[in-house]
């Protein structure tokens, strides 16, 4: 299931769990029949019992203390016979790649083996349907292609109807047998087989902003960069000598013993993009913070312009740095979207809130009075986007910019960094996405155990 | 019956947690009941005794759950002493003085019984604690008590997503800092934590709907069952009363 940032993919994802609210309030019409049953008139439980569901956060789908209690958790609801569950704990923890790893809690657990626990305990119960809304959102490249080859084993072996909504297309593609496309207005564009929707729908499909594999781009006669920045690889390039963030020799550690960071040096210029890669958990997260003054290195010393951002006044340095955070809800701090991206900001910085939400496709008039939790995906992250960037800071550290956008998204997003580049400002992304340090970075260095070191060629 | 966690499985991984929890109950009570220090003092070394041999918990975890709880009784203890009525009665044998603090016989003593009550009863619960996981003492409540399983279940996630309402308090100050704004204890600091901390709840809710949880009948992957060990442990645990009886 493909379609744009707000289009209805999750509702679409969740009415076919039954998991939509029922009673007031809630307006529909149509039928959905899943498994052969009547999924608007059905109770929840009867649902249940045919469909498994992955989402996207693995920390709120996992309710036991060990690996295979979780996977048994399935069973037990759907009142499986006793002597049968644990050969078929067994049989699906294995499945996904996760034998020997019975007696872990689910804590102790990476988040791409996190995802895939979450996917033995939908699988285990041997649903009609199986349905992933955005399962692999959160992990770095590897743990996704890990997840997304253990889906397509299941497939294959169980031969489970699955309906997936997945931004990586590219790795996603090849297991389709069929492809729904909604609209922005949330109507279909398009229902068949990946081939026929494209030779059908294409130019649709790309107005709509819709992520494409990209030889189908290619075919489609869509150039493959459609704006590459400055300075990127294939760009031109770009000059400047003034740090505006350095960091000299940083440990940092949130426990003792428990190191995060290890000597960490660099210097980002004026102009520049700085692109972090590396796997979950290697500190991506932890420097961001750390470079805009929200965290205080152990040793070492991190300088913004010539000063420390830990001692900064919240005021001076709200002006000076921005940090979109991983994960966009959790930065939310008001009750509208507008009252959120005007909060703190002076009179003069406001007046360039209209023209900055428009060109973010979040317009005021529209997103204005909305509340920010409410908003899909994709849309939060550019309002925390938007957020960071009203007070026009030096240094924006963007922590997964690019997740969940469309190409609508995504193009708006590095027109406004080019613009904000060519004033003097200097970004530091980490980031998962291939596509976006192909377009953006001007250097890329991968990040592993707490290191930085040079990019491997591959 | 199904490994459970560790190298070896103790008598107190095989008793249900219902009756585990009955025994240490039963000896908390009885130290509740009477002011004997000697007595809370034989409760904690039941309970370290039942914690190391029946559990099998290693020393070192025990410590470290304990040694706090036992530094508060301590404190607890001292301050009873300094500050009893007792004290303040000319009759009471004097023991030590220093200008107006005067520690007397009688304060002492209730000093030390409360410590050592404290402490009893704080080593009673560690060793409950160390011994049961949640997720046992939800499946006993379910299966043994009838206990709603979308209540105990539900309890049981709530209690795993607990740690990430620090990590979120964190991160909303920070988002506050970064926003030029100070990170203090504002409202809305709280509001934005309290919906987090629904809509956490709600997506979990959501997964474990979807999982079936509450949708008919249901059977157990690790059925709790009373048997041998419940005998055993039971057994253990009245000899504990009498023996808790006999002093004091």
């Amino acid at each position: 299931m493909l379609g744009p940032s707000g289009s209805g993919k999750s509702t679409l994802a969740h009415a076919i769990a039954g998991l939509l609210p029922r009673g007031q309030g809630a307006l529909r019409s149509g039928r959905l029949e899943v498994g052969g049953v009547d999924a608007w008139a059905a109770a929840r439980a009867e649902l249940a019992a045919r469909v498994g569901l992955v989402m996207q956060d693995p920390d709120s789908q996992l309710v036991m203390e060990r690996a295979d209690d979780d996977v048994a958790f399935g069973l037990e609801n759907r009142a499986w016979p006793p002597a049968a569950m644990p050969a078929r704990v067994a049989e699906v923890l294995a499945e996904v790649g996760l034998a020997g790893l019975e007696a872990r809690h689910p804590d102790g657990l990476s988040g791409g083996q996190q995802q895939r626990l979450a996917l033995a305990g939908a699988l285990a119960p041997r649903p009609s349907v199986l349905v992933l809304d955005e399962p692999t959102a959160n992990l770095d490249p590897d743990g996704a292609a890990a997840f997304l080859a253990r889906l397509d084993g299941a497939r294959r072996v169980d031969g489970t109807t699955i309906v997936l909504v997945e931004h990586r297309v590219e790795s996603a593609w090849p297991m389709a047998d069929q492809l729904l496309v909604l609209g922005s207005d949330g109507r279909p564009i398009d229902l068949g087989p990946p081939g026929a929707v494209v030779a059908r729908s294409g130019p649709a499909l790309l107005a709509a902003g819709v992520w494409l594999p990209r030889a189908v781009e290619v075919a489609l006669g869509r150039p493959i960069a459609t704006r590459t920045l400055p300075g990127a690889p294939g760009g031109a390039a770009v000059a400047s000598a003034e740090p505006v963030v350095r960091a000299e020799r940083v440990d940092f550690a949130y426990q003792p013993g428990v190191p995060v960071l290890e000597a960490v040096s660099l210097e980002v210029a004026a102009g520049e993009r700085f692109c972090l890669v590396g796997p979950n958990g290697s500190g991506k997260s932890t420097l961001a913070r750390l470079l805009v003054g929200l965290e205080r290195p152990l040793h070492g010393r991190v300088l913004l312009g010539d000063e420390e951002p830990h001692r900064l006044p919240a005021a001076v340095l709200a002006r000076r740095a921005g940090l979109v955070f991983q994960d966009p809800e959790r930065q939310f701090l008001a009750r509208t979207v507008a009252e959120e991206v005007s909060l703190g900001l002076d009179e003069g910085e406001r007046v360039g809130l209209p023209e900055l939400m428009s060109s973010l496709g979040l317009p005021l008039e529209r997103f204005g009075p909305r509340s920010p939790y409410r908003l899909s995906g994709g849309e939060q992250r550019r309002l925390s986007l938007a957020c960071a960037l009203a007070r026009r800071p030096r240094l924006l550290v963007l922590d997964e910019p690019t997740y969940g956008q469309d190409r609508h998204g995504y193009e708006g997003l590095l027109r406004i960094l080019e613009g904000r580049l060519a004033e003097g400002a200097a970004v530091v992304a980490a980031t998962h996405d291939p596509r976006f340090v192909a377009d953006v970075a001007t250097r890329t260095l991968e990040m592993r155990g707490g290191r930085l070191s040079e990019r491997r060629t591959t | 019956m199904h490994p459970l966690a560790g190298p070896r499985i103790r008598l107190l991984q095989r008793t249900s947690p219902l009756v585990t929890l009955a025994v240490l109950s039963a000896w908390s009570v009885a130290v509740v009941l009477t002011l004997d220090p000697r007595r809370a003092l034989l409760a904690s070394g039941m309970a370290v005794l039942a914690a190391l041999l029946a559990g099998g918990v290693p020393p070192h975890r025990l410590a470290g759950l304990a040694a706090p709880l036992l530094l508060a009784a301590a404190a607890v203890g001292l301050f009873n002493a300094l500050f009893a009525a007792a004290n303040a009665d000319p009759a009471a044998r004097e023991l030590w003085r220093l200008g107006l603090l005067r520690l007397t016989e009688p304060g002492v003593t209730a000093g030390l019984a409360l410590a050592s009550r404290v402490a009893a009863l704080a080593l009673l619960g560690a060793t409950f604690a160390l011994t049961t996981t949640a997720t046992r003492l939800a499946d006993a409540l379910v299966q043994q008590l009838r206990l709603s399983p979308r209540f105990a279940y539900g309890a049981l996630a709530a209690y795993g997503a607990a740690p990430h309402l620090a990590a979120d308090l964190v991160t909303l100050r920070q988002a506050r800092r970064i926003r030029g704004l100070r990170a203090d204890r504002h409202p809305r600091v709280l509001l934005a934590l309290l919906v987090l901390a629904l809509r956490r709840a709600e997506r979990l809710a959501t997964a474990m709907d979807a999982r079936g949880l509450g949708s008919g009948s249901r059977t157990t992957f690790r059925p709790v069952t009373l048997g041998w060990p419940d005998l055993v442990w039971g057994s253990i645990g009245l000899a504990g009363l009498l023996a808790l009886r006999a002093v004091a």
